[in-house]
């Protein structure tokens, strides 16, 4: 699976004359061998990191030093055993779950909520509104954090869950990409439905919602990256040790002092679950990343 | 929960239901953004004009922020820093993204493979990659023991540092978006151009080149923008050291703002922030007006 699922196969069997055309652009057998070679360092170096994370947190902590760190053995699962032993990293892996999974409902209903009105329904501001919503893509979110700092705070929501995902759910991109989505249905479905005498929310779960399920896999795994990976939101409103995610957690651990093979396996159990995700929806992650790059 | 139940509404009374409806569904995400974008937006360019930290009021001080902001050693070395930075890296990235965008375009068996391989470091946490680069930039790691001196504790070589490390976690964001246009491009006319006898280069330059300066230019208005905001990795690798050599801009906001409390004058940084990125728009805008 790869970005080329995404789109239409080019056909199995090319007219002959297109084959030949086709054929030519294909590299030179020297060519070729360049590309492959090119890519045959390149992919070690990208993965060398990986590597690295995972051999060092398979040795004793004495034993980080290169190169005779690099050899995967002997093994010592200690740092392991430190890391699953204690209750942080459990406690940091729910939150980060609850911060992504309640995060990427939350944003997926909203979105395809808004993105449906403003794709679909007429009403006075629609447009004036949307393009207010867009703009706030150009606002660095920096310039907003002390401001919602000091709301949250005032509203007591410092080292609370609602604190932590309430203002990061009002996301620009997915209402502008559900409603492009959303402009593409066509008009007779929804008719039909009300004709019927569907409610208008009936229309939105039974019609508009399961005729957006690619979009909403797309964009969900897109906003799950996103949370899963935020670090300077969690940092700030995650004061005590309590409400840390696994980013600020891991960057915890590496400043206390605590010795580097257990940070890094604690990496390493940070990284499987996103890892594995990754694996399973690769197609979702690069769809999501190249709709937000061309249509965002 | 809209309950309208619709008998088929009469074309007058459309408007009106249409109108409730639309609103209703609306309302959710714009009380949000309201409350978490607009406000905040307005809020934070607003408070650059305060004297305010955490349990003050805030005070009116006029252009007492900006005016400190400029006498600031330290404001000046982060803008530095981060321009140094974004110098660095934007062109580093492109270069990457478009010349593996290349190298992965046509298929090839291992192609996915590569694609795959390539885009893993995007999914990746800064926070963990900056955890492991640290340890192979530190005393005892490989780079130091290559290159014979620890990178991140040397003043000139700690932006190089942190850029490699920005490349490899981001190039395959932008070769994805290459990649995509590139595989939008029809196949005719670089087929014409082999029939007239241009060469790997020639076909590059004068056919693909040109075709790819949007996407090329997306890619690279979205890292400089970025650039401008790097936190993640600084404040895991360096903490903005040694001696404030990578202490970038968006480090100077969040110490001032939560370390020392000082929300007017983290604001103030915000606003330099804002003003960089309308910049970049701006330029944007009129490079692509002047393209049309």
């Amino acid at each position: 699976m790869s970005l080329t699922a995404t789109r239409p196969a080019p056909s199995k069997q090319p007219a002959p004359s297109r084959r030949r055309a086709y054929k030519a652009l294909e590299p030179s057998p020297a060519g070729k061998a360049v590309r492959v070679a090119l890519l045959a360092i390149a992919t070690p170096i990208t993965l060398f990191p990986f590597y690295a994370m995972v051999v060092l947190s398979l040795k004793p902590a004495a034993a980080v030093e290169f190169p005779g760190s690099l050899l995967p053995w002997p093994i010592d699962t200690g740092a392991y055993e430190q890391v699953l032993g204690g209750r942080d990293l459990l406690l940091w892996t729910f939150n980060t779950l609850v911060y992504s999974v309640v995060s990427v409902v939350a944003v997926l209903l909203l979105a395809s909520l808004a993105g449906y009105a403003f794709a679909k329904k007429r009403f006075p501001g629609r447009e004036t509104m949307f393009w207010s919503f867009l703009s706030m893509v150009m606002v660095p979110y920096h310039v907003t954090l002390i401001p919602t700092f000091v709301l949250i705070a005032e509203l007591g929501g410092v080292d609370t869950y609602w604190g932590l995902i309430l203002p990061t759910l009002a996301n620009a991109q997915a209402v502008f990409l559900m409603r492009q989505f959303i402009m593409g249905l066509p008009d007779e479905l929804f008719e039909a439905a009300r004709l019927d005498g569907c409610s208008e929310w009936r229309v939105f779960t039974r019609i508009v919602l399961p005729l957006c399920k690619p979009i909403l896999a797309t964009l969900g795994v897109f906003v799950f990256l996103w949370h899963w990976n935020d670090f300077l939101w969690p940092l700030i409103i995650g004061q005590g040790a309590e409400m840390r995610t696994l980013t600020v957690g891991i960057a915890s651990l590496q400043q206390e002092n605590v010795p580097l093979n257990v940070v890094l396996a604690g990496a390493t159990v940070a990284f499987v679950p996103i890892f594995a995700a990754y694996l399973v929806g690769q197609r979702y992650f690069t769809e999501g990343v190249t709709m937000s790059g061309i249509k965002g | 929960m809209a309950t309208t139940t619709a008998e088929a509404p009469r074309r007058g009374a459309i408007s009106r239901w249409e109108t409730r409806t639309g609103l209703l569904f609306v309302l959710p995400c714009f009380l949000l953004f309201l409350a978490f974008r607009f406000g905040p937006s307005i809020a934070g360019v607003l408070l650059g004009f305060f004297e305010f930290s955490i349990g003050d009021s805030p005070a009116f001080n006029g252009l007492e922020n900006f005016r400190r902001l400029l006498g600031d050693p330290v404001f000046w070395d982060s803008l530095r820093v981060t321009l140094v930075y974004t110098v660095l890296y934007v062109p580093l990235s492109i270069g990457m993204s478009l010349g593996m965008a290349l190298l992965v375009r046509r298929s090839f068996r291992g192609a996915g493979f590569f694609r795959s391989v390539f885009f893993l470091p995007v999914v990746t946490s800064l926070v963990l990659a900056g955890t492991v680069f640290t340890w192979l930039f530190s005393s005892e790691g490989p780079w130091t023991k290559l290159t014979g001196e620890p990178w991140l504790a040397s003043t000139t070589l700690v932006i190089p540092a942190l850029v490699m490390v920005s490349v490899w976690s981001k190039f395959g964001y932008g070769m994805l978006i290459i990649l995509a246009r590139l595989q939008d491009l029809p196949r005719e006319l670089e087929e014409a151009a082999l029939t007239d006898g241009a060469g790997v280069w020639q076909r590059f330059r004068h056919i693909v080149a040109p075709q790819l300066r949007p996407a090329l230019f997306f890619v690279a208005v979205i890292e400089t923008t970025g650039s401008f905001q790097v936190f993640d990795l600084v404040y895991v690798m360096t903490g903005g050291g040694p001696a404030h050599s990578s202490y970038t801009l968006v480090m100077a906001l969040y110490d001032q703002g939560f370390k020392y409390f000082d929300f007017g004058y983290a604001s103030a940084i915000g606003v330099a922030l804002f003003v960089m990125t309308l910049v970049v728009a701006l330029i944007q805008r009129l490079i692509i007006g002047r393209n049309r």
